[in-house]
């Protein structure tokens, strides 16, 4: 039982660590506001799970969806990354282009409760509002999904994927790209002004951001083997911008810990909270409400006493630049 | 045809809801810079608190008034204890964006355990029928409509004709000059909290008379064709959300009709963004904030 619970930990905050990272890359880097960005996992997610699963009528045809080409393993996760990659173009085209950064925010959050909507009510799509059950994981075929050898493989291959995210995300953060990203977020006119096109570069950002995000969906369905709309409500979109807004944005290692510290912290913190309090039996749902509700003033919390984060972004500084106590500054500092 | 008549009528009756949320949404965004996600939450607030005076067998025309007053006490507090304090800080457009989402997330979820999960609905005496031309009406369909073109005058009446009104436009336009003319611009955005949080609470009581029952959730649905009619009208500007308010009302309902309820939202929705890809100012182009039309 421990192992299992250990494995369940760690794909988890695999997931988590992936999806903050993404996120962070599009709202601590380029500060875009992406509101939306659960509906890119959740992309990710319906992608892999009919790209793995047999047609619709294998079994027994209680559930209906498009697709089921039951591909083998590597293949429904790069599906799941290039699904959230294509759904960032039309967002992103539509949303990023003319639009003020407030009314961004809001056009997607206002998408994101939209897209619920439609998938839970357009049934023969995605199955509706019951969702989609028994998506085959990974080798699931060859290996019993109930062992524990499983339970490690499912590990051992998300952990690469979270390394790899992670190197492409500190390549993007540390390369000349990443520079005129923080230039855009600090002042889209001066970036504009020294021949940077804003609009190319949020593009891009949204799209890599998609991308990742909608591999954290594949890993994350693949596990669970369940995807429904309750899953990608938007209030998951805020966890984890509480995440990043914790650990620090614009900070990769920030976001890992504010993935470690929020989404997989809490749910285990709550899990310590006693079925009874000296005898007086908590109604069900009020534990939920209440998490969320200390996600809230989390959130509120951090932006009022320590808006940088717990680790904040590494102030950088021209090594060249005449400056040069102000270099030496920031080196010991 | 007869179907698209009743539709008709049920835009009206959308058009009453959204107008009188839009433009206290609208105002809020105008007048102090905020734009407030915890709208649709302090809605449904509201609605619950008319809910229970209603099911102590008070009529709910009555208990329109409570509802009123719990929404303008609450967007008084949240502006007072939490948004103020973050703009004096000089929190970004962006910050108290987030701020307010956490505080809707909060204020949903506060409410939960208290009134439940499960949905709830008034009851309204909905009055004798009346047709014509083929719109039928319910008596209480047409008082709905009726506080919504009153509110509507008493705003316009407000920001036109009264020192608050002009306080509260010269505010909006510019906030440091107006206090250096002598406007106490502290308490003019705190009557306009108080008055914009009263339009909210009366919102959420008639939204709640409109649909057939309402739960805390309903907060979010509720929100999404308000900010749709402030948008499309010229975010800031209350006669831009009456307009607003008229399109998407009537354009929803008619689309119910021709397409399916279920999508409401969504075309509502695509609205929005067709706007804000086309006419991102909205229709009443900005002619200084919360200029008087005309």
């Amino acid at each position: 039982m421990n192992s299992y619970y250990a494995a369940t930990l760690l794909v988890y905050a695999g997931v988590d660590i992936i999806a903050c990272i993404a996120l962070n890359l599009q709202f601590g880097i380029s500060g875009i506001v992406n509101f939306s960005f659960i509906i890119f996992q959740a992309v990710g997610a319906y992608a892999a799970a009919v790209l793995s699963m047999p047609p619709d009528t294998a079994n027994g045809g209680y559930q209906v969806y498009v697709g089921g080409f039951q591909l083998p393993f590597p293949l429904p996760w790069i599906g799941g990354a290039l699904a959230g990659g294509l759904l960032a173009i039309p967002v992103g085209l539509v949303v990023l282009r003319k639009l003020r950064t407030d009314y961004q925010a809001i056009a997607l959050l206002v998408l994101s409760v939209i897209a619920n909507s439609v998938i839970t009510n357009a049934r023969p799509f995605l199955n509706g509002a019951a969702g989609i059950a028994q998506v085959p994981g990974p080798f699931s075929d060859q290996i019993d999904p109930l062992t524990q050898s499983y339970q490690l493989l499912y590990v051992g291959l998300t952990l690469p994927c979270v390394l790899l995210v992670w190197l492409v995300a500190s390549r993007i953060v540390n390369s000349p790209y990443g520079r005129s990203l923080r230039a855009m977020r600090d002042h889209e006119v001066a970036a504009s002004a020294l021949g940077k096109n804003p609009v190319r570069m949020k593009m891009t950002i949204f799209i890599v951001g998609g991308i990742i995000g909608g591999l954290s969906g594949a890993i994350l369905v693949g596990y669970i083997a369940v995807w429904a709309p309750s899953e990608w409500l938007y209030p998951e979109t805020i966890i984890l911008f509480a995440a990043v807004i914790v650990g620090g944005r614009a900070n990769n290692v920030g976001a890992i810990l504010g993935a470690l510290l929020v989404p997989v912290g809490f749910e285990e913190v709550t899990r310590l909270i006693p079925g009874t309090i000296a005898g007086w039996v908590p109604p069900p749902n009020l534990i939920p409400a209440m998490q969320w509700v200390a996600i809230g003033l989390l959130i509120i919390g951090f932006l009022w006493f320590r808006p940088q984060g717990v680790r904040p972004e590494p102030r950088r500084v021209f090594e060249g630049s005449p400056d040069a106590e102000e270099v030496d500054r920031v080196r010991t500092a | 045809m007869d179907l698209y008549v009743a539709a008709l009528g049920f835009g009206l009756i959308s058009v009453s809801v959204i107008a009188i949320a839009a433009v206290g949404f609208t105002m809020q965004f105008g007048i102090t810079n905020m734009i407030n996600l915890s709208y649709g939450e302090v809605m449904m607030v509201s609605g619950y608190a008319a809910f229970y005076v209603n099911q102590a067998g008070v009529n709910i025309w009555v208990a329109l008034i409570p509802g009123a007053l719990v929404g303008a006490v609450l967007s008084f507090l949240l502006n007072r204890f939490l948004y103020a304090p973050f703009q004096r800080k000089g929190t970004n457009h962006i910050g108290m964006v987030i701020v307010s989402l956490a505080a809707s997330l909060m204020i949903a979820n506060l409410m939960l355990p208290i009134v439940g999960y499960y949905t709830s609905s008034y009851v309204v005496d909905q009055g004798p029928l009346l047709r014509a031309n083929g719109l039928v009406l319910t008596t209480a369909q047409i008082a709905i409509i009726a506080v919504a073109v009153i509110l509507m005058l008493a705003i316009h009446g407000l920001l036109r004709y009264t020192r608050l009104g002009k306080a509260m436009r010269a505010t909006a336009a510019n906030p440091t000059l107006a206090r250096n003319c002598g406007i106490p611009t502290q308490r003019v955005i705190d009557v306009v909290w108080l008055i914009t949080g009263a339009l909210c609470g009366v919102a959420g009581v008639v939204a709640g008379m409109n649909s057939e029952n309402f739960s805390v959730s309903s907060g979010a649905a509720y929100l999404i064709p308000i900010i749709a009619a402030a948008v499309l009208g010229g975010a800031g500007q209350p006669y831009g959300a009456m307009i607003g308010a008229l399109i998407i009302g009537i354009v929803t309902e008619l689309s119910a009709a021709a397409i399916a309820p279920e999508y409401k939202e969504v075309v509502a929705f695509g609205m929005l963004v067709l706007v804000m890809v086309l006419r991102p100012q909205g229709l009443l182009a900005k002619r200084g904030a919360m200029a008087a039309a005309g």
